[in-house]
C-alpha cells in the first residue's frame, strides 16, 4: 500500500488547489452577478436564469480552473484519506485573511482571529490523526 | 423573509449533499484504481486518463454539476459570508460519509479537528 502520511509536498498541493478553488468561486460569483435580482418561479425559468452566467466569460474561466483543480485534487486523493484531505483544504480560510492582512492591510476582528485559531487547531488535529494511523499500521 | 432564508438554507444543504456524494464517488474511483503516482506530469496525466475511464467517476461528475447549478443560484440570492458559513456543514457530511461508505477510520483526533474547523469557519464567515 502507498503512504498515508501528510508530507510538505501534499500540503503544498492542497494549498495550490485551495488557491485555484478560491479563484473558481470568484469567477462563479462574478458570472452569477450577471443575473442578480432574477426571480425563479418554475423549472423552465431555471434555464432562462442560466443563460446569464453561461454568456459570461467568467463562468468559462471558472470551469477551466475547475478542470485543473480536478487533476490536482485527484492526485491528492490518491495519496491520503478523503476525511483528511477535505478538512485540511479548509486551510484557505486561514490563507485568505492572512493575505488580506499582509497585502491589503485589512483590519481583522477578534471574532475572525478566534475563528482562524479554531481552524488552525482543527487542521493540526486532523493532520496528526493521519500520522497516528500510519504508526498504528506499523 | 424568514421563509426565504430557510429555503436558501435548504438549497445549501442540498449542494453540500450533492458535493459530498460526488467526492465519495471520486475517492471510490481512485481507491478502485489503487495506484501510487509519482510527482511527474506524465504519470499524473496517465493516472487522470485511467481515472476518466472508471464509470463511477461520471456519476460523481453528474452530482457535482447538480451541486454547481444549485450553488450558482444560491450565490445570486445570498450573501457570500452566509453561504460559506452554512456550507461548513459539508465537512460533517464528508466525515460521516467517509466513515460509513469508504470505511475510513476516524479517530477522536480527526473528529475533534473537523468540529474545530466547522466552528472556526462559522466564526470567520459571520464576523
Amino acid at each position: 500500500m502507498f503512504k498515508k502520511r501528510i508530507t510538505i509536498k501534499i500540503l503544498l498541493f492542497l494549498v495550490f488547489s485551495d488557491v485555484l478553488e478560491t479563484f473558481t468561486q470568484f469567477c462563479f460569483k462574478k458570472s452569477a452577478l450577471t443575473a442578480s435580482g432574477f426571480e425563479i418561479r418554475n423549472i423552465s425559468e431555471v434555464f432562462i436564469f442560466l443563460q446569464g452566467p453561461l454568456s459570461s466569460w467568467f463562468l468559462w474561466v471558472g470551469l477551466l480552473s475547475v478542470l485543473l483543480t480536478f487533476i490536482i485534487w485527484s492526485t491528492i486523493l490518491s495519496k491520503i484519506d478523503l476525511s483528511v484531505a477535505v478538512p485540511i483544504a479548509s486551510f484557505s480560510y486561514i490563507l485568505v485573511p492572512l493575505v488580506s492582512i499582509i497585502f491589503l492591510h485589512e483590519k481583522i476582528t477578534i471574532t475572525r482571529w478566534v475563528g482562524i485559531f479554531f481552524i488552525l487547531i482543527g487542521v493540526i488535529f486532523v493532520s496528526l490523526s493521519s500520522k497516528e494511523r500510519e504508526l498504528n499500521v506499523r | 423573509m424568514s421563509t426565504g432564508i430557510i429555503f436558501i438554507l435548504f438549497l445549501i444543504v442540498l449542494t453540500s449533499l450533492c458535493d459530498t456524494i460526488s467526492q465519495i464517488f471520486l475517492k471510490s474511483a481512485i481507491n478502485y484504481l489503487n495506484v501510487a503516482i509519482s510527482p511527474s506530469i506524465k504519470k499524473i496525466l496517465q493516472f487522470i486518463f485511467q481515472l476518466v475511464q472508471v464509470p463511477r467517476l461520471w456519476v460523481g461528475f453528474l452530482f457535482s454539476c447538480l451541486s454547481l447549478c444549485i450553488w450558482l443560484f444560491v450565490l445570486s440570492k445570498a450573501d457570500l459570508n452566509f453561504a460559506f458559513s452554512a456550507d461548513s456543514m459539508h465537512y460533517i457530511f464528508i466525515a460521516l460519509a467517509s466513515r460509513l461508505i469508504l470505511k475510513e477510520k476516524i479517530g477522536l483526533k480527526r473528529c475533534l479537528g473537523t468540529l474545530f474547523i466547522v466552528a472556526g469557519i462559522i466564526l470567520v464567515s459571520l464576523s
